[in-house]
């Protein structure tokens, strides 16, 4: 009896290890973002073409992917897609490595609106993967008031009934914004009216949340709700009837990056990823599922959601830029301040 | 008998080495942690300092204890108050009985733990289960919105920490001789003289460290205000997880965690004292 | 007068268990839902079911899990069933600090366990994956052992092993024939229980886990949070039914034998 309970124990050891190790012969790729930025389909192709399987990784926001990047001294990780922001920070730590274009014959596919941007002004270490505003959205059947801006989330009626996305910089943004101050005001004394202004709209504050925010729009958890634009156009595809507002206070704006760590592990497979999402018919298809704005124009045409390809404009807006430490922590101090109002 | 301990010696010392390392060490280290300032960028600057200390006395971070501190006190109130007759009620079952609750009590340990609270957010929602039986009985008008609220993360935290609760009153409870009680009663007390002075005495030792027991993991689980409370509050949990892992402020999350476990270290010698007893019930 | 007391608490413990079970029951009726959305009861379906056994992730989590527990309960048994006794016997000035020590990660939030050995881990350049998580998994682990088969000893009658070993048993002899199987329910329940514990750790798993590794209440955690499909509906109720299962023929097992005993 007691050999047969020595024997089941081992083999439930071992059982699991050889699962273990006979993944870890194949060519692997370990790809970093949030939960949802590509569609199985295209890492299934992927994988069929080169025979390299893509090991999906996830963090939930930007600042944790930088935490684990700093921590894996920019190694661990094969290619990671971001938000603009933390990438310009990325690559002043010196995390990121620097592109090799003749390795990506999709190159030239990159629609040049999203070149150049801020962080990384020549184009020399990252490639875009989806630009985006984010929005008001709203259920006209259950909202009172007619929503033009920033300002109007304010309004008492609309207690408890608004959810909103999780980056504080972004919604210490739009604070900014609604009260007439520059998206990346550095003035502290600034910063602290915006904490004050963050204050009173705790009481209408239903839920903070990151991820597929729109889901308290479809199943009724709030009535209003301030997206990322890939949750706007999921929000509409589930209901057409709700209202999108570009609000008049001004826009945000943001593009997300994809770069290959400085210490890459398999950094040959990373370019063929990377290249691989550039041509066309991949990217057409990452760019449907997401939902982000398109940032390959050789993929315009093949989108089947038109409303993804977007006019030149939209690069006006705000994007969240570094700013002073000093700033940064008074930023984040309005946000926990904000946070623990809420309730 | 020489010869005996020299073989005691070996046994005991994979967990002394263990122990050294990997409990006692880190701890230490997140003591010396706690004292030293955050590099910009990323890391640790091994200078010597107590602004991380300073730094909690602030409102914002003060308000956080309080908060979780509430919190913890409102979950564990709620947990003895549900738990305490449910533990002491199955400790005088039939031995059959007992048998069948106690595999009633620990099947749930085997679902985990967030599918569970999952399960809550899908009753507690606004067109949820709750709400549509209400409704139906005609006993609200509009839907309650209990979900991302303070009252759903109580309910979260009870219904994840209530068996500890259980298990440590009612092994006090199996303990405790019935003859005692009868005896009381056949001296004419009432019954509910005879249960508090005789029964909940008695017992009390396990439902002192069921309070333990709920009232330390309380403080930490993040997750339940993450997932039940919509991440509107700021708990020191999510403010340590935070300050790790986004915050870049490794020295900031020791000294929470040292703040922390001087509280909980606290609370567990007053139970010591209190009980005289060396070890939580119902744990072992 | 007694019998309407004992109504009154089995009314209580049977509307407890139902608001204990109700969950648990929600998450299993929306597993068979046609809708992705659980809102409305819209159809039966068994689609979840067909797409987890096609989600490689969640079953590699899984997979991840299951040796992650098996491992660290083994480990602990070892070292905790070891330590038990080797405590029970020495008497030295430094014993109970060690005692308190060892059963400290229980006695402190699992968040501070979490990061804590993030930290230390990360000093010591040791790589984030499997190893960090066993280690981990391992601290909280031991206590459980520790304290069942330490319970177990105290009500054991000490003569015993003396005996054994004045008939000529060596130390090994009398603690592999003489004290486990005596204190083996003990180190059982407490691998058990530590297996539990170790299957459904998000907090401190979160935070030393590697680029390459999800547990499954990791996955579980990602999904609730970046939103549900009733696969993990799907998967909660497989679970419950193997963990039935085991019981199942574990209580048969129990019967059996016990009849053989008797016999």
């Amino acid at each position: 009896m007691k050999k047969l309970v020595v024997c089941a124990l081992c083999a439930a050891m071992v059982i699991p290890a050889m699962s273990v190790s006979v993944s870890a012969d194949s060519k692997e790729l370990v790809l970093y973002t949030w939960e949802n930025m590509f569609p199985q389909e295209v890492l299934d192709g992927f994988e069929e073409e080169t025979g390299i399987k893509v090991v999906y990784s996830n963090f939930d926001t930007d600042e944790n992917m930088l935490e684990k990047l700093s921590m894996a001294k920019g190694g661990d990780y094969d290619v990671v897609v971001a938000d603009d922001y933390i990438i310009e920070t990325a690559i002043q730590e010196g995390l990121v490595e620097k592109l090799d274009t003749s390795k990506l014959s999709g190159w030239d596919n990159i629609n040049p609106l999203y070149q150049g941007q801020f962080y990384d002004p020549n184009d020399e270490y990252t490639a875009p993967y989806g630009a985006g505003i984010p929005l008001i959205v709203y259920d006209p059947d259950l909202v009172d008031i007619d929503i033009k801006g920033y300002n109007d989330l304010w309004d008492e009626s609309l207690e408890d009934s608004i959810a909103l996305t999780a980056n504080y910089r972004v919604i210490n943004g739009i604070t900014n914004l609604a009260l007439g101050q520059d998206f990346n005001d550095q003035d502290t004394d600034d910063i602290a009216k915006t904490g004050e202004k963050l204050l009173e709209l705790a009481p209408n504050v239903r839920l903070i949340q990151d991820d597929n925010t729109q889901d308290s729009l479809l199943n009724g958890e709030a009535s209003v709700a301030f997206l990322y634009t890939s949750q706007v156009t999921a929000a509409l595809q589930e209901n057409p009837d709700l209202k999108v507002v570009y609000p008049e206070e001004g826009l945000g704006f943001g593009v997300m990056g994809m770069f290959i760590p400085s210490q890459a592990p398999d950094k040959d497979e990373a370019y063929q990823f990377m290249d691989y999402i550039l041509q066309p018919e991949n990217a057409a298809k990452c760019f449907d599922y997401i939902g982000y704005y398109c940032t390959n124009k050789a993929a315009d045409s093949l989108l089947e959601n038109q409303d993804l390809v977007v006019p030149d404009s939209v690069t006006e807006g705000s994007a969240v830029e570094n700013i002073s430490a000093e700033a940064e922590e008074a930023y984040n101090k309005n946000w926990t301040e904000f946070k623990a109002a809420c309730d | 008998m020489k010869k005996h301990k020299s073989g005691s010696v070996w046994m005991i010392l994979p967990l002394y080495i263990f122990t050294i390392i990997f409990v006692a060490g880190p701890l230490l280290y997140m003591v010396a942690l706690s004292f030293a300032q955050p590099k910009a960028g990323h890391g640790v600057e091994w200078a010597f300092t107590l602004a991380n200390y300073k730094k909690i006395l602030d409102p914002v971070y003060m308000k956080t204890f309080t908060g979780s501190f509430q919190l913890a006190v409102t979950s564990t109130i709620i947990i003895c108050l549900i738990g305490y007759p449910f533990g002491y009620f199955m400790a005088k079952l039939s031995d059959q009985w007992k048998k069948r609750a106690m595999i009633f009590l620990m099947l749930p340990f085997w679902v985990n733990s967030l599918i569970r609270l999952y399960g809550w957010m899908i009753i507690l929602q606004t067109k949820g289960l709750l709400n549509h039986v209400l409704k139906s009985l005609g006993l609200i008008e509009k839907p309650l919105r209990i979900l991302y609220s303070y009252p759903a993360i109580v309910i979260g935290m009870t219904y994840v920490l209530l068996p500890f609760m259980i298990l440590s009153v009612y092994s006090s409870a199996e303990k405790l001789d019935w003859s005692l009680v009868e005896a009381a009663r056949d001296l004419g007390a009432s019954p509910f003289k005879a249960f508090w002075t005789v029964s909940f005495k008695l017992t009390l030792p396990g439902l002192l460290s069921g309070v333990i027991l709920t009232f330390i993991p309380s403080m930490g689980l993040f997750f339940i205000a993450d997932i039940l409370g919509g991440n509107k509050i700021v708990l020191v949990g999510s403010l340590i997880q935070e300050q790790m892992t986004k915050g870049n402020n490794w020295p900031f999350a020791a000294a929470l965690a040292v703040v922390l476990m001087i509280l909980t270290t606290l609370m567990i010698m007053l139970y010591r004292k209190v009980t005289n007893a060396k070890e939580l019930e119902g744990v072992g | 007068m007694k019998k309407k007391n004992s109504k009154l608490s089995g009314f209580y413990l049977g509307l407890i268990f139902v608001l204990m079970y109700l969950p648990i029951a929600v998450v299993i009726v929306f597993s068979f839902n046609e809708s992705k959305l659980p809102v409305r009861f819209t159809g039966f379906s068994l689609k979840w079911y067909q797409e987890l056994i096609h989600d490689s992730a969640m079953i590699e989590a899984l997979g991840n899990s299951l040796f992650l527990g098996v491992v660290s309960c083994l480990v602990s048994a070892v070292i905790g069933t070891l330590g038990a006794v080797g405590l029970s016997r020495i008497h030295w000035k430094t014993k109970g600090i060690l005692e308190y020590i060892s059963i400290l990660p229980l006695m402190i939030p699992e968040i501070i366990l979490g990061m804590v050995l993030m930290a230390f881990f990360y000093m010591m350049n040791l790589p984030f994956g499997m190893l960090t998580l066993l280690i981990g998994h391992t601290v909280f682990c031991v206590p459980y052992i520790l304290m069942e088969v330490k319970a177990r000893l105290a009500g054991m009658d000490p003569s015993l092993e003396e005996a054994a070993r004045d008939l000529g048993a060596g130390p090994f002899r009398a603690f592999w024939d003489i004290i486990l199987p005596l204190i083996m329910p003990a180190v059982l329940s407490g691998s058990l229980l530590a297996f539990a514990m170790s299957m459904d750790d998000v907090v401190i798993s979160i935070f030393i886990n590697g680029p390459r590794l999800a547990t499954l209440p990791i996955k579980v955690y990602t999904q609730i949070k970046t939103g549900v499909t009733p696969e993990v509906n799907a998967l909660c109720t497989i679970m419950l039914i193997f963990t039935l299962l085991i019981l199942f023929i574990y209580t048969m097992v129990g019967k059996l034998t016990k009849k053989k005993t008797k016999q």
